[in-house]
């Protein structure tokens, strides 16, 4: 192999390794976004008009760091609590009929108001969980406020 | 031996004294669910009047053994908590949002057979429900509250 060939070749590869190093960065930025956008939250407002009133169903961002913080885990479609997903599932929500969401936010005021959540077993092992009073009024106050405005009264 | 069966029927009989307190039975009910929905299907009515009115309505049947204690002890705190939870007899009283969530805890106790209660339908064999009275009554149910939001 004369000098040329090697010179060349050298070249060739430092090419080749300044594209691999390209590629692997623009790979992971991908894989990061993805793994963001997907781990992203319901967003801080779910605006979804019903078509039987003017009322539609939002959540105030407020509303939605509490929700974030200490029930979303178990109350989502993904959620390991088999019944908590069952019980009741955040994401669902905006597209439940109107009756339904009534009788979801009446139930979520109910539990929150008389302390059965979140549950204890769940705080035991995750105690910055734990509503405070004030959380805990703004939320089961919100569910409530929301219940009878959906339900015109 | 006998000493002591002389002994526990006495006490039986002893304890009858103690009044029984059993919640009131009326049935006068304007406010009835039933009276106020006349078109609630007939299949609907049936299983409601059969197996939940006993404890979830002012309209109880309280078979002998009711008037009996400590039976009697058991019976009255089942009625109490069932009107407590809901009383058909005084459906019109419910605001909206309370009949919602009413209808669809019912829709969920049914479809978890957590209701009527198995001590319930032990004694009552009527009450029983079928798969299809339950799939009836939990589609009644959610459509009944579907309905008052139209």
């Amino acid at each position: 192999m004369n000098i040329n060939n090697v010179y060349f070749c050298s070249r060739k590869l430092s090419q080749i390794k300044r594209i691999m190093k390209n590629l692997i960065i623009v790979v992971a930025l991908s894989a990061i976004s993805l793994w963001l956008l997907s781990s992203a939250k319901i967003e801080n407002k779910l605006v979804i008009s019903d078509s039987n009133n003017d009322i539609s169903f939002e959540i105030p961002s407020n509303v939605q760091v509490i929700i974030d913080k200490s029930c979303y885990a178990c109350h989502n479609p993904e959620s390991s609590s088999v019944k908590g997903k069952m019980k009741l599932n955040f994401v669902k929500l905006p597209d439940m009929k109107v009756s339904k969401q009534i009788s979801k936010l009446m139930k979520i005021s109910k539990v929150i108001r008389n302390g059965k959540m979140p549950k204890e077993k769940y705080i035991k092992k995750h105690p910055e969980k734990r509503l405070t009073n004030d959380e805990a009024v703004a939320l089961s106050s919100w569910a409530s406020d929301l219940a009878g405005k959906l339900a015109g009264e | 031996m006998k000493k002591v069966i002389y002994l526990i029927v006495a006490l039986l009989i002893l304890i009858q004294f103690i009044p029984a307190n059993l919640p009131d039975v009326s049935s006068d009910n304007p406010d009835d669910i039933l009276k106020n929905n006349s078109d609630i299907p007939q299949i609907v009515q049936t299983i409601l009047k059969n197996s939940c009115y006993d404890c979830h309505s002012n309209e109880t049947h309280y078979p002998w053994y009711s008037f009996v204690v400590p039976v009697s002890f058991l019976v009255g705190s089942d009625i109490k908590n069932g009107r407590n939870e809901f009383n058909f007899s005084n459906w019109e009283d419910y605001k909206k949002t309370e009949k919602a969530e009413i209808l669809d805890r019912i829709s969920e106790a049914v479809s978890e057979a957590k209701m009527p209660m198995k001590i319930y339908t032990l004694l009552h064999r009527d009450a029983v429900l079928s798969d299809d009275e339950k799939k009836i009554l939990i589609t009644w149910s959610d459509e009944f509250a579907e309905s008052l939001f139209e």
